[in-house]
């Protein structure tokens, strides 16, 4: 019996040790799934919200980003839209603090595939985006591209990808 | 003095009936047919049969906004999707996807006159098409990997509904109810 307990204490040790691993030197597939999950509660917001923290989260949003990023959107029935730098996606995401009353981003799914050399990563996600007045939620698939800049996975590219053709 | 003795034995036969109800004859045996269960429904509810609850109108009136239905993702491990399937989609995974009618097969030529949909220049017929519809696209040939799917509801604009050809891999299954 006193040996069942060892082998139990042990296998919670091990488990305890994988685990803290996986928190404190997390896979880079994790990483960039975190910051787009980062990214889309930035994006979101409620009505509620004052102008400090709106202001805030607006700039915040360009910490995510190269500074030569590229952004192309093109959803059926809406308008398409292409953003080049930083400050534009700064700017982009305050003018849709001030023209809705409240977003909502989801990202329910996301599948990373990490180049070989392991700086470089492309992340298919699926975005469910609610604005407050309008009936139906956008659900549109989204092609990340990341790339490791002095330590930091920063978004280079986003594009829209044509689920159906 | 009677009343008072009575009462505990009452108690005890309630906590007794309570137990049996929650615990069974067996605890451990009613232990494992949970065990069993939890696992049976995670399996079936994760891996086979995908329940989803469908929103918009794009499927109307054959799904309502709001119903309930399953994607069956073992329809189709013997055969390939037929025309008439209605089908789950996936964007980039199995959380969130689109339920669309499949109206073109692989290596189809498909094209939209007048509201009626021509196969191969020749005009599919549609029960479950209920609506007026006025949609004219050119004809388009299906890839040979590709499905053409549609919503039934064709009696909105074309610009705001999603149709096209899917890619096989994308179809996880077909719709159960």
């Amino acid at each position: 019996m006193k040996i069942v307990v060892k082998i139990i204490f042990v296998g919670a040790l091990i488990a305890l040790g994988i685990w803290l691993w996986t928190i404190f030197f997390p896979k880079p597939e994790t990483i960039v799934r975190q910051r787009i999950l980062k990214l889309a509660k930035i994006v979101s917001f409620t009505k509620g919200e004052g102008n400090f923290s709106r202001v805030a989260a607006g700039e915040r949003v360009g910490g995510f980003f190269s500074t030569n990023v590229e952004i192309n959107i093109t959803i059926p029935g809406h308008e398409s839209d292409t953003l080049h730098s930083r400050a534009e996606i700064t700017q982009a995401a305050l003018q849709a603090r001030q023209a809705v009353r409240e977003l909502v981003v989801k990202v329910p799914d996301t599948q990373v595939t990490l180049a070989p050399d392991k700086q470089s990563a492309v992340a298919d996600v699926t975005v469910d985006v609610e604005i407050s007045g309008e009936r139906d939620a956008i659900v549109q698939e989204m092609k990340f591209t990341f790339q490791k800049m002095d330590g930091n996975w920063l978004i280079t590219k986003i594009e829209t990808v044509r689920t159906l053709n | 003095m009677a009343q008072a003795a009575t009462n505990p034995t009452r108690g005890e036969n309630s906590a007794g009936w309570i137990r049996l109800l929650v615990f069974g004859r067996s605890p451990k045996r009613t232990l494992l047919r949970i065990i069993v269960l939890v696992v049976a429904c995670f399996v079936v509810f994760r891996l086979v049969l995908l329940p989803i609850r469908v929103t918009g109108i794009s499927m109307s009136p054959t799904y309502k906004d709001n119903s309930i239905n399953f994607v069956n993702r073992f329809a189709y491990w013997r055969h390939e999707p037929q025309r008439g399937d209605v089908v789950g989609i996936q964007f980039a995974g199995p959380h969130l996807m689109l339920l669309k009618r499949i109206v073109g097969l692989p290596g189809e030529t498909i094209a939209f006159a007048n509201g009626r949909i021509l196969i191969n220049g020749q005009p599919l017929a549609e029960p479950y098409e209920k609506g007026p519809c006025n949609w004219n696209m050119p004809a388009e040939k299906i890839g040979s990997d590709e499905y053409y799917v549609v919503g039934d509801n064709r009696e909105m604009p074309q610009s705001l509904h999603m149709q096209g050809r899917v890619e096989r891999w994308r179809i996880l299954g077909k719709a159960l109810l």
